[in-house]
Order: C-alpha cells, then structure tokens, then sequence
C-alpha cells in the first residue's frame, strides 16, 4: 500500500469570471522512503498539490490518503492535528519567527506534540545535528546566512519525524553553491534517515538529485523518462 | 487529539519589541489614553465622595422657608435653636445637651494676608455644639478658635487658591472687614465642610452685624426623628421654618453636578474611542506584517484560534503595560490632587475602583483592538496567508 496516495484530484479557483484548473484528475502514488520531485512551470500547480497533500488546502474533487487516512474529509481542527504529527513542511522563504531563536523556531512543532521539555530538547538537538547547526541554536534568524536560514528550515521539518516532509522550492531564494548544499542534505535525509520527500522545483538539476521525477502537465502528472504515463504508479507495493 | 495549543506566551512578547519605536509610541498613547480616563474618573470620584460623604440621614438642617436649597440667603431667628432643642423630641442628647447646631454660614471674599488677592470663601460660624452634630468633623492640629480666630479645614487652602504654608495655624487672613488668626485645622472625612472656614458663631454675627442664623442642624436619635422636625416646621407657620435631611440636601448638590458627571463620562468614552483606534493602528500594522508568518504557523499545525490568541495576547499586553504604567503616574502624581469647584474643593480619587475600572477600560481597549486583525487573519486561507508579502 503506497504512503501517499493521491486518486483523481482536481482542484479548480475562480479568477474573476475565468476558472483555473491546475490539477485536473491528477493521480500519484508514493513510497514510505521515497524522494519524489516534482517539475513544472510556474503557476502549473506544483504548490497547489503539495498544499493538498500537506492538508492545507483541499481538493475540488477526489481524495487524498495519506499513510492509511484520508485526509480529505477532515475539519480544519483535525487536519492543523493531523498536520502537526505527519507533515513537514519546508518553505521556498524559510518562513522563520524573527523573534525566536534558531532553537525555539526547531522547537515550534513539538510543542504542538505531548512530550515532555527534555524530549523536545534532544529531538532539538538531534535535528540540529542533522543540519550541522547546533554551534547556531541561539541565533535568531537575523544572525543567520540564506542557507543557514533554509537549514533551520529543514530542521523544523524533520523535528517532528514526519510521515512525510514536502518541500516547496526549497533552493529558489538559494544561490548555487547553497542550493547545492540545501539539496545533498536533502537527500542525506532520504538516504540515511529514510525520510520520505516530496519535492516541488523548476530547477532541472535540483530535481534530478530525486530518486522519481514528475512533471505537471495541464493539470496531470506524467513520470519524466516515460512520457505516456499519466497516473503514477511505482512498481513497489 | 490536539485540539487547542496557544503559541508560545514568548512568541507575542517578543514581537511586541519588533517594531521598538511603534510599539513605544502606542504604549504612549495608551497610557495618556488610561491616565486620562483615570483622571476623569478619579475627578467623578472626588466629586461624589465629597457631595456624598457630607450628608447623614439622621442629621436635619433647619431653614427658612422658600430659600429651595440655597442655604446662604437663609435666614432664621436666632432663639430657634433653643426652640427646636425644647420642642422636638428624638433629637438626640447627651449629659443633658441637645445636639443642635446653630450656624451662619455664608459666601465671601477672604483675603489671605500673605497675599494680597480676593478669593470666594466658604465661612461658617459655629459654636461647639458643631462637633457634636457633624460627627464626621476631626480637629487635626491646634485648637478651637477664641474671638477672632478660625478653624480651616483641610481643603480650605486649595478653595482659596493659597497654598497649604499660607494657611498653617498662626497665619491671618482678612474677611468681613475683620483680620482673623488661624487657631487650628479640621478634616472631615472628605466632605465639603472640609472647604471650609469655621469662626465661633458670634464672633461672626458681630462682624456682620447680624443677629440671626442660616439654618440649625439637628442629630436625631433615628431617621424616624425627621419627621418630628418636619411636623414642627409645618406646625409653626408662624417660624417660616422648613427642614430637610442632610443626606437629602446632599443628594440635591449631587444632582446639580449630574450634568458634569455626565460629560465627564462622556469624555471617557471619547478618549476611550480614540484608544481603540490608536490600538487597532498598531494590530493591524502588526499581523498584515505577518501574515505569511502566521500562515506557516498553522501550516505545521498550529490552530487559527492559536494564532488570533497571540494577537489578542499581544494587544492586551500593550494595553495592561499602559494601563500599569498609568496607574504608577495616576497613584503617584495625580492621586489627592485638589480642585476647585463652587461648593469648594474636593481631591483626586484614584482609588480601587479608579483603578479597577482604568484597567478594565486598557484591557477593553486591548482586545477591542486587535479583534478586526484578528478576524482578518480568521478569514484567510492558509494558502492565501503562505502567498501574502
């Protein structure tokens, strides 16, 4: 049974009197482990499925399944729960508190989680660890490089130990040689950690570090290398 | 299940101190804002404790007939205070002295000797039997005055507009062509007797060349005890003589000030409106600036109610800063400040409820304030929210 299960979606916004289609009975199924990118041009729809398969959008038709539960029917109330325990999200602008050190931006989404303070500490450190950035726990944002920055960004992603971390154009604000890094973390996580990614880029290098790389494309996903494909269906499981 | 968990109490702090200077500019306006309704209010507080606590229900002031309530044209023979004392029972006595008070009490120009200006003043001649029927009134320094002293009540000075060394006892001051020698102080437990000049009664009716009274007040054994005052008024037509309560009299002066009290509020409520806006200015200016913030913040599971909380949080603690500090300045400075009015002086009362009610304003004004940005950050998606620059 795939992780991530993803059966007819369309998702439709009204623009004044036109309406936009992005995904249009789009299907996608994923692998607990794997590292999917996600390509496309901007304004294709690559956030919109993220958003849908992160719980913070819904979709105009279909279902979403993540990790055995659909997600689709759930109140706004269950799905910010459900969100706090399966989902990571690391953000284009790493969307960091200003106010708050490194270490308590990595902390936020374990407060949302029962455990004690010495169990959100070592998580903490573990996470910032991964990121080699535990010499920078009490730097606030300010004090911080753009791919520092984008680290603690991934740490806060990978503190809860997510069922599934979705990143939307993680290395877009990024210069090269940061960008790089951004992406070989990434995929250390994947490899070593055994963290399950998805990924949204229109950066064709930057996808190419994914293990699977699909397009959107007028609302469907095809599989990049075998162009027919529509609905993605990975061998495993 | 998670239902409800509030941001960290540190996250609405901290951004308080964002924006350093916007945030102490509001917190300046807030706490004028505060202080001012303080002051109102401590100035309606003042005023009614001094028009309230004056008045006693079982004390009867006697005057002559057809003056309403204006007791300083009254004017009534001087034998009606032995009259009364012999011919109504209930008025109460003790060791054989009945508790009535023969007064003459009148407007006046009083000329400080120190300075040489006018003031209206309010000058009383008494005799002893004053004490006994104004319970409320303390001697606090000197003595009882002899011929041509006075006794100067507390609030004296503020109603004279001299200052409190000008009229300490020893010092003169110069009314109805006569120089009088301050003898002592009194208080009155905040009453407007505290205003006050006290002279003996005859001393006065000298220097006026008067014979007669203003009005005679009377302590009654119980409140049942006026209405044989009132009978004996209505008996002796022949006296002019008509009787009201005092805390009665009282509630009339209290009456004639609604129309101040009434615009005093109205001030409050004004001054109230201006920091609501001064309040919303400043939550507003704080969520549009974060908008993609706050988005992110229920993008990893934070609720939305979480995120309006630290608004409002952010807000109220603003405001109840203002409201602290206010109150410190309110306490501080301005609490028992006097001031003038037309039946004398009253001070300042900042005070529990002054205080209460200050900081129930701030915190109205607080929540109030940030609930329109609170609610427009209610009705944006998450998506729309992650989108917003």
């Amino acid at each position: 049974m795939p992780l991530i299960h993803v059966d007819a979606v369309s998702k439709h916004f009204r623009k004044g009197d036109e309406t936009i289609t992005p995904l249009d009975n789009a299907d996608l199924r994923m692998n607990r482990g794997e590292f999917v990118s996600l390509m496309g041009a901007s304004g294709t729809g690559k956030s919109t499925l993220l958003n849908l398969i992160a719980g913070i959008d819904r979709p105009s038709s279909g279902r979403i399944v993540v990790d055995g539960e659909e997600i689709t029917h759930f109140s706004r109330t269950r799905l910010a729960a459900w969100r706090a325990r399966n989902i990571g999200y690391v953000f284009q602008t790493h969307n960091l508190i200003p106010v708050l050190t490194a270490y308590e931006n990595i902390e936020l989404p374990l407060l949302l989680l029962p455990m004690n303070r010495t169990e959100r500490r070592r998580r903490v450190q573990v996470a910032l660890t991964a990121v080699d950035l535990l010499n920078r726990a009490n730097h606030y944002p300010r004090q911080l490089s753009g791919g520092q920055e984008q680290r603690v960004g991934i740490a806060r992603a990978i503190v809860t130990d997510p069922t599934v971390i979705v990143a939307d154009e993680p290395t877009g604000d990024l210069d090269a040689e940061t960008s790089a890094q951004i992406l070989s973390l990434l995929q250390r996580l994947n490899s070593e950690l055994g963290t399950t990614l998805l990924m949204a880029t229109h950066d064709a290098d930057a996808a190419e570090m994914a293990g699977r790389q699909l397009k959107l494309d007028q609302g469907r996903l095809v599989e990049l290398g075998n162009p027919g494909t529509v609905s993605m269906h990975p061998e495993a499981s | 299940m998670i239902f409800f968990r509030p941001l960290p109490w540190e996250y609405g702090i901290r951004n308080l101190m964002r924006r350093p200077l916007r945030t102490a500019l509001t917190l300046v306006a807030l706490t004028t804002v505060t202080l001012m309704v303080m002051v109102v209010l401590g100035f309606v507080r003042g005023l009614d404790r001094s028009l309230m606590t004056g008045g006693h229900p079982q004390t009867a002031i006697v005057f002559s007939l057809g003056m309403g309530e204006n007791l300083e044209y009254s004017s009534v023979p001087m034998q009606t205070a032995d009259l009364l004392a012999a011919s109504i029972p209930g008025i109460r006595q003790r060791y054989g002295t009945k508790y009535a008070s023969p007064e003459l009490y009148l407007g006046t120009k009083v000329k400080s000797t120190a300075e040489n200006k006018d003031e209206m003043g309010l000058v009383r001649g008494v005799t002893p039997a004053a004490l006994l029927v104004h319970g409320n009134v303390e001697m606090t320094n000197g003595s009882w005055p002899n011929v041509n002293e006075v006794l100067i009540g507390r609030m004296a000075a503020t109603k004279l507009g001299l200052s409190a060394k000008q009229t300490q006892p020893g010092r003169t001051l110069h009314f109805e062509g006569r120089t009088w020698t301050i003898s002592g102080t009194f208080a009155a437990a905040g009453s407007t007797y505290e205003s006050e000049i006290w002279c003996r009664l005859d001393d006065l009716q000298q220097a006026m060349k008067r014979q007669d009274l203003s009005l005679v007040a009377l302590k009654l054994d119980s409140t049942d005890g006026f209405k044989q005052v009132n009978l004996f008024c209505k008996e002796r037509l022949d006296l002019e003589l008509q009787a009201i309560c005092q805390s009665d009299y009282f509630a009339t002066l209290q009456e004639d000030y609604r129309p101040v009290r009434l615009l005093s509020w109205l001030v409050v409520m004004l001054v109230s409106g201006a920091g609501i806006f001064i309040g919303l200015n400043t939550m507003y200016g704080a969520v549009v600036g974060r908008i993609p913030e706050l988005a992110m913040l229920q993008t990893i599971g934070f609720s939305r109610r979480a995120a309006v909380l630290s608004i409002m949080q952010e807000g109220t603690v603003l405001a109840m800063t203002a409201a602290l500090l206010a109150s410190i300045i309110a306490y501080g400075l301005i609490d028992q400040a006097a001031v003038r009015f037309t039946m004398g002086a009253f001070e300042l009362q900042i005070d529990a409820t002054t205080l209460l009610i200050g900081y129930a304003i701030a915190l109205f004004l607080g929540i109030v304030g940030s609930l329109p940005p609170a609610i427009r950050l209610f009705r944006l998606s998450v998506v729309d929210g992650l989108r917003a620059v």
